[in-house]
């Protein structure tokens, strides 16, 4: 029992991280219904640039950090502007595609310039874990659970109380009203593009920061790892976003305490799956899903 | 002269694989679970010519039957999902199957040697092609013939009224409902008819390049089968030949003088043609624009 709960306290700490990811991928579909598949590269680019400022100039934590955030935004901001803008309304697939091939180039970017492949990364706290009765915590875990939780909730503030939460949710809606009543719907757009990268590069800092290295097929892991956990949640709900990187970590730790460590991707896709099965609107979006397939019953 | 062979081979198990997911995007699916199809081909004809001591041409079919059979019941759930999610689960699918091959071990001693998958280490020595003596040239022929009965065969459907309907359901899933087409087959079926060319492709692979592993159906390989038909346009099967030579014969033989940065222009390049181009290569424009070149007005 004490182990059950253990594994499920790491899971909750490990999913903050995924939720982090998840929330970026989940801006993005929800305010340009496209899929960014280069979102893991280009966060592990930013991850890169906070090893270069590591090595060359041996700087501070909060150096580090801020390079990562920069360096994510800025290859996101390139992003957005050859796969998302530049393709016109309607191609969906083909800013799929094209985000893939910007993949490969940064993946190429990054082995041609860090020939080593595998870089050190300096950790945020070095600390001996914390005991709390029968249940140990990780330190850099509980700093990033602390963040996401710091950053979710600014999120939400900033959706909900401000102009631009306004406009942005307006744009998610439907985009050619919140055109039509004035809104900038390209402005809105990239400036969501710019949250979620920076909320990747943040995600990127922690999770790189606790794992202590970094190798370019850290973009993969966090490309797949984000959209499983928006899947699991829903497409497009910041909260379906939290709760999915939250069961997708809890589920994790669990398979990998019971199951071994081979077992922890496979388990990730078949919880995907049985969503996909059972639920396919995810844990916030089902409703959305039922009245679609209400209205396909009713033809 | 076996360089051009060989790269003739590439060209034809790509196109095969392109045209799988051709198939599924004409009923307006996107999906990026090719490469696992792909790989149940690549591994069943193998552990048919290997273990069994099958011929090619009835393991090839076997593996490619079951990898439309894998592909139909992949269909049924995906049925409920569309859009990007349905991308998103046939990206789970794909990996799911890989990681499948990842743990898959099933070795047996033939002939002194010890042979079959061996989980991450993969599947070696699949010599049917230099044990029975084939040259690099009959391989080329063996696969384009293939390739061309393929592309015959979806030429004629697209022609006949089941390409018709395939495209009723790609563009308007609701008018193709209640004019009485039956959504559920038409997707399973478009499914499965993929998930067989898949299996195709992928028994050719396996067999000429001797060597398979679960890191070679990863979603690189899932994100060129469906990059090929996007980049050559839905408009009919050529546009998928024409892509897959563009990417297999231009940019990633081509470019080969690049070294390093080869990828880099590979995706400039790329994503020039979808700006230029957001409905494939051969669209409705450039096809007016050839046919004004051989006709006079």
């Amino acid at each position: 029992m004490v182990d059950f709960v253990q594994n499920c306290l790491d899971g909750i700490m490990l999913g903050s991280s995924y939720a982090l990811l998840a929330i970026g991928f989940t801006l993005i579909f929800g305010v340009m219904r496209r899929l960014n598949l280069s979102y893991g590269p280009s966060i592990m680019v930013g991850a890169f640039v906070g090893t270069l400022v590591y090595l060359e100039f041996k700087a501070n934590a909060l150096a580090i950090a801020a390079a990562t955030v920069v360096g994510a935004v800025i290859v996101g901001i390139y992003v957005e502007r050859l796969c998302f803008r530049a393709i016109r309304r309607g191609a969906a697939v083909a800013s799929m595609v094209s985000s893939f091939v910007i993949w490969m180039q940064l993946e190429e970017i990054v082995t041609v310039v860090f020939p080593d492949r595998t870089y050190p990364f300096p950790p945020l706290v070095s600390a001996a874990p914390v005991e709390l009765g029968p249940f140990f915590f990780k330190v850099e875990n509980l700093v990033m659970f602390a963040c996401a939780a710091a950053m979710t909730v600014w999120l939400h503030w900033l959706l909900q109380y401000t102009r631009f939460g306004l406009a942005l949710r307006a744009v998610s809606e439907n985009p050619r009203a919140a055109l039509f009543m004035g809104i900038n719907v390209g402005a809105v757009m990239f400036l969501a593009f710019v949250i979620a990268s920076a909320f990747g590069g943040v995600a990127a800092y922690l999770i790189v920061s606790a794992d202590g290295q970094i190798t370019p097929l850290f973009g993969l892991w966090a490309t797949f790892k984000g959209l499983i956990a928006m899947m699991l949640g829903g497409m497009g709900s910041i909260p379906g976003a939290i709760l999915g990187g939250l069961l997708l970590g809890v589920v994790e730790a669990q398979s990998i305490w019971y199951l071994g460590t081979e077992y922890r991707d496979l388990s990730a896709y078949f919880l995907l799956f049985l969503f996909l099965v059972f639920r396919p609107g995810g844990l916030m979006g089902q409703l959305a899903v039922e009245r679609e397939q209400a209205a396909m019953r009713r033809v | 002269m076996d360089f051009f062979f060989g790269l003739l081979q590439i060209i034809g198990v790509h196109t095969i694989l392109g045209l799988s997911a051709y198939v599924v995007l004409q009923t307006g699916q996107v999906t990026l679970a090719q490469a696992g199809f792909f790989s149940i081909g690549a591994y069943v004809s193998a552990m048919l010519t290997v273990l069994a001591g099958w011929h090619i041409v009835p393991a090839l079919l076997v593996a490619a039957t079951a990898a439309g059979i894998v592909a139909g019941i992949v269909g049924f759930p995906a049925l409920r999902i569309k859009g990007l999610m349905l991308v998103v689960a046939t990206i789970a699918f794909g990996e799911f199957i890989r990681l499948f091959w990842f743990n898959f071990d099933y070795q047996i001693e033939k002939k002194g040697i010890v042979v079959g998958p061996q989980g991450g280490e993969g599947f070696k020595q699949i010599r049917f092609f230099p044990e029975n003596g084939w040259s690099t040239l009959d391989v080329a022929i063996f696969i384009w013939v293939i390739v061309a009965l393929i592309m015959l065969a979806l030429w004629w459907t697209d022609r006949s009224r089941a390409g018709a309907v395939l495209r009723a359901v790609g563009e308007d899933e609701l008018a193709a409902q209640s004019v009485g087409i039956n959504l559920t087959a038409v997707k399973v079926g478009a499914f499965a008819a993929g998930g067989f060319i898949a299996g195709i492709g992928g028994a050719i692979y396996a067999h000429y390049t001797t060597h398979i592993e679960h890191l070679n159906f990863g979603v690189m390989l899932a994100t060129f089968a469906i990059a090929y038909p996007i980049l050559g346009g839905l408009r009919n099967v050529f546009g998928t030949l024409v892509a897959v030579i563009f990417i297999q014969g231009f940019l990633v033989e081509g470019l080969r003088f690049m070294g390093d940065w080869r990828n880099l222009l590979f995706g400039a390049l790329i994503v020039l043609a979808m700006n230029v181009q957001p409905r494939g290569l051969i669209d409705e424009r450039s096809v007016r624009l050839v046919r004004g070149l051989f006709t006079r007005n």
